[in-house]
Parts: C-alpha cells; sequence; structure tokens
C-alpha cells in the first residue's frame, strides 16, 4: 500500500496542523482517517489557506483549489501526508 | 432618468465572463439570463447560492427581471439560511450544482444550449426597484434585513470607478477571492465590473496558487478584488504574480506596513474600500498614502446624537456608521475601531450580542459568553467562548453551534466552566471576560 510510505509523516503533519492552527489537543489524538474539516475538527477555508501556507513553507508543496482531487488531500491527515509525500520539493 | 439597462457598455461579443470551460460573451449572457428568467418559479424571494460568480450573476439579473428579490444571507450555514427562509416563506434556493438545502425548495440552473438573439434593446431596470436584500448580524440574534435598490447598487458600482479610474469599456479583467454573495463582494466582483463592462472571473481562488492562476487566465489589465488575509497568504508564500493593473482590498483594515509591502511584491496601487452592508461601499483611500478615507462621490458624512450617520440620494433612510470615526473639515475620516458589540474574524463582521444569544439557545447551555482575544502574531485571531453547560462537553455544543453560526466564528477554544464571573446586578463586565481568558490562557501556557 502507498499509505506505508507516508506513515511516519502522519505524526509531523499532525503536529504542524496542531501548531499552525492552535488547536489545543495532542497531536497523537487526530485519527489518521478522520474527517479534517467541517464536521470532524471543524476547519474552515481559513484554516484551509493557513495551513497550506504552512506546508508549503515546511515541505515546499504549494496547494491548489484546482487540483481535482483537492477535496480528497483534505479529507484526512493521511490523505494529506500521501499528498504531501509525492508532491513535496523539500 | 427612472430606469438604467442591465449591462454596462458591452458590444455583443466582448467577452463578459470567464469561466474554465469557455469564456461567456454579453450575447450569451443576456441569452442565458432571458432564458433562465422564463424557467424560474414564480416566487417573491431567492436565495442564489451559485458557486460559480457567472451563474450567479445570470441567477442576479434573471430574479430582476423576474421582479424577485435575491436574499444575501451573511453566512452558509444550514440554520442561517432555514431561518431566513422562514421570514420569507416565498423563498427558495437557486443553485448551480445540484446542491439541496434540507427544507428548503432548491432550484438548479440548467446549463442551456444555444444562443438567444441579441435584444433591440438592453432589458431596463427601475432604479428604485428592490433587487436584493443584505443581512446583517443584530445584537439580538436576528438577522437584520438591509433592502438595497437597483439605484443604490449602480451608484456605488459608478462612484467607485470613478474614484479607480476605471473607464467605461477599458476592457480590464476583475479575479476576486471575495465571496460574490457578501455586500462587497456584490459591490466589487459583480456590479462594477458588469457597469463598466469589464471582464469577471467566475471563479473564487483560495490559495495564493490559485489567485496566481485565475490571474493568468485573463488578459489585458488586471484589478484584483481581495482581502488582507489573501494578501498576506501570498506575500508569505512569495508567488511570483502577473502583472495586476490594481488591487482592491476591503472587508478588515489592511496595516501600513502590509499595504507597502503588497505594492512592491505586485507593482501596483493598493486601494481599500471602507463600508458596511447597512450602506454598501463609503469611502475609499489608498493605503500607503496616509490613514485618511475619502468619501465616494455623492456619500455625505452627518453628525447626529446617535453618532455619525451616511446619506446619500440612493439610501432611503440615513445610515449610522458601525465604527468609532472623526471626521476632519474637509470631510475624510479616520476610523478608530468597531462599536462594542461589532466584532470582526478574518473579514467577516458580526455582533458579539448574536453571538452570545445563539450560544445560549444550544439546549444545555445554561450561561456562556464569546470572547475575542486581543490580536497577536496569530496569521487570524479567533474567538474563545466560556460556557457554562453541566453534563455536556464542549464537543457537543460546538456541534450544535456549527450548524447556526459561519465556521469563522466557532470559538477556538471553547472552554466549560463552572460559572461565569457575573457582578451582583447579573452583568457580565468585559473586563471580568478579558480577565477569565486572561487566566485560562496562562493556564494553557503552564499545563502544555
Amino acid at each position: 500500500m502507498e499509505h506505508s510510505e507516508s506513515r511516519p509523516l502522519e505524526q509531523e503533519v499532525s503536529t504542524l496542523i496542531v501548531q499552525t492552527l492552535k488547536l489545543k489537543i495532542d497531536p497523537a489524538t487526530i485519527q489518521p482517517e478522520a474527517v479534517l474539516f467541517g464536521d470532524g475538527l471543524g476547519l474552515d477555508s481559513i484554516d484551509a489557506l493557513e495551513l497550506s501556507l504552512a506546508i508549503s513553507q515546511t515541505y515546499g508543496y504549494q496547494l491548489k483549489s484546482s487540483d481535482p482531487d483537492i477535496k480528497a488531500i483534505f479529507s484526512s491527515l493521511r490523505a494529506l501526508a500521501n499528498a504531501i509525500v509525492k508532491n513535496r520539493t523539500k | 432618468m427612472h430606469d438604467t439597462p442591465l449591462i454596462g457598455p458591452y458590444s455583443p461579443d466582448d467577452v463578459l465572463a470567464w469561466e474554465p470551460d469557455g469564456s461567456r460573451t454579453a450575447r450569451q449572457f443576456l441569452s442565458d439570463v432571458a432564458r433562465l428568467a422564463e424557467s424560474l418559479p414564480d416566487r417573491l424571494t431567492v436565495i442564489n447560492l451559485a458557486t460559480s460568480r457567472y451563474e450567479f450573476l445570470v441567477g442576479f439579473a434573471a430574479a430582476i427581471l423576474r421582479r424577485q428579490l435575491t436574499l444575501l444571507p451573511q453566512s452558509r450555514a444550514v440554520q442561517t439560511l432555514r431561518r431566513i427562509a422562514g421570514d420569507y416563506p416565498e423563498s427558495y434556493a437557486l443553485t448551480d450544482r445540484d446542491d439541496t438545502i434540507d427544507g428548503i425548495e432548491s432550484v438548479s440552473m440548467q446549463h442551456l444550449q444555444g444562443l438567444a438573439p441579441w435584444p433591440d434593446e438592453i432589458p431596463r431596470v427601475p432604479l428604485n426597484q428592490v433587487v436584493a436584500i443584505a443581512f446583517t448580524s443584530g445584537s439580538t440574534g436576528q438577522p437584520m434585513p438591509n433592502k438595497k435598490t437597483w439605484g443604490a447598487l449602480t451608484s456605488v458600482a459608478h462612484a467607485t470607478g470613478s474614484r479607480l479610474g476605471i473607464k467605461g469599456g477599458d476592457r480590464a479583467s476583475v479575479v476576486a477571492t471575495v465571496p460574490h454573495q457578501h455586500m462587497f463582494g456584490l459591490e466589487a466582483s459583480v456590479m462594477l465590473p458588469l457597469m463598466h463592462g469589464l471582464l469577471m472571473h467566475a471563479g473564487r481562488p483560495l490559495f495564493p496558487a490559485d489567485i496566481l492562476s485565475a490571474l493568468a487566465d485573463v488578459e489585458g489589465r488586471r484589478i484584483l478584488v481581495t482581502t488582507p488575509l489573501h494578501l498576506r497568504a501570498c506575500m508569505t508564500e512569495g508567488v511570483r504574480m502577473p502583472q495586476v493593473g490594481l488591487i482592491l482590498s476591503a472587508t478588515a483594515p489592511l496595516s501600513q506596513g502590509l499595504a507597502h509591502e503588497a505594492e512592491r511584491h505586485f507593482h501596483t496601487e493598493v486601494h481599500e474600500i471602507f463600508g458596511f452592508a447597512e450602506a454598501g461601499s463609503v469611502a475609499e483611500r489608498r493605503t500607503t498614502a496616509g490613514d485618511s478615507w475619502r468619501p465616494l462621490d455623492g456619500v455625505r458624512l452627518q453628525s447626529s446624537e446617535a453618532g455619525w450617520i451616511v446619506e446619500t440620494d440612493y439610501l432611503p433612510v440615513p445610515v449610522r456608521v458601525p465604527d468609532r470615526i472623526t471626521v476632519d473639515t474637509q470631510g475624510l475620516f479616520v476610523v478608530h475601531g468597531r462599536e462594542a458589540d461589532q466584532i470582526n474574524v478574518a473579514g467577516h463582521r458580526v455582533s458579539l450580542g448574536d453571538l452570545n444569544q445563539k450560544l445560549l439557545e444550544v439546549e444545555g447551555v445554561q450561561d456562556g459568553v464569546f470572547y475575542l482575544p486581543e490580536e497577536g502574531s496569530d496569521f487570524v485571531t479567533r474567538l474563545m467562548a466560556f460556557v457554562v453547560a453541566p453534563g455536556k462537553t464542549s464537543e457537543e455544543i460546538q456541534r450544535v453551534l456549527r450548524t447556526h453560526i459561519d465556521p469563522v466564528f466557532l470559538p477556538r477554544p471553547l472552554v466549560c466552566v463552572p460559572s461565569l464571573p457575573r457582578n451582583a446586578t447579573g452583568k457580565l463586565p468585559q473586563e471580568s471576560v478579558r480577565e477569565l481568558a486572561r487566566q485560562w490562557l496562562a493556564g494553557q501556557d503552564h499545563g502544555t
């Protein structure tokens, strides 16, 4: 499974999410498959913008809404980590 | 002149909008509007939820021709939409993506093939026709309706255009990051291009890379209609943008520092609009030139017992300025901040009283208060809330709140407390809430 290569990154990305958005939760409690936006962690489009800047600065990956699978990328921690593995430039 | 044409100086084959699947000419637009107008249900009011700026405009124009009022909710939260639909029982929702809102009749805009002929005369709209209602958040928890006439929207578009040096037939292109359902978005990204014969980009770019590609989609002089938040994101990301002719920012104050940086980054002038949903756009400034705002032509500021009020020929009654301002002898003014009850989070204005009311309506909540911390170095300063709700968890309360308020106002965090520091008369002084927040934040810093 392609998932395996992003597993170590999931922890790193969940810490990035918590720190960037000041979520006051333990990064370890974010379930890799759980929904990030809307009902899950309750993140909104401003969080998406903030998070995209942090991802760009940390991994050199610029997110775009026109990516056909942008919804999928932001759907969970695992999907986001997978996308970073595929697209990172640093 | 009691009526004016629906569109500005376009020739039939001028491109009016850019959509991902191709451009829409003025001819196509009038054809789309005429066809949609025929197929709209026979109702008085419409909640236009179209995601494409072009489709929104087609729906808005079709509703105008059918003399239907377009309702502009302050958020897309389901309960907000339902409450407004409840207040206007003749409403239906107009959507462009087959979205449906539970409990509201939804009409999906169909893509029609073919082209109706260019009309002998462009449809005209009476200046006194009420075409939209913008809702603002009042301290009582009820959305407050603000009626917008065709005359008001077109006057603001012309006054803004003339202040910014935009001439009819310029063929410039407007790219906007702001939602078209909000007052500033409607004025600057829909009415401004429509009245000046400009091209509008139908998208609503969010990330810096999106803004870059939207700007690259269009040609000629580009006008970027945006907010301080998106400007800051573009600069943080350091994306090299195509040549932009003008940047127009609103919804939250732009700092001098950010404005200077943006002018250097984009090699262009950054102008700001000051306004509020009750009156629409009121004044303009080039931020780097100073703090003073210059009222748009036709806008008069008058002192009254209730504070400063705005008077224009197109507002049926004078409107109170919701900010604390001082006006100099030349009529220029400086803004000192919001009135106590009004706050701004990421460019969205809301009444704290309204939010508190919605919090108290959550089942199991006995007492509660929202608090906006002082602005810090964060990208966006978010609200927090203290709640007395024995037996409830903060997650449970958040889940209910999410359906009642715009996500941007959801508290980060929502803290459950045994009681709130109300004084002997039952009031909750702002200083006490600030102290509660300070103590809680200090406890967090020690705890983690």
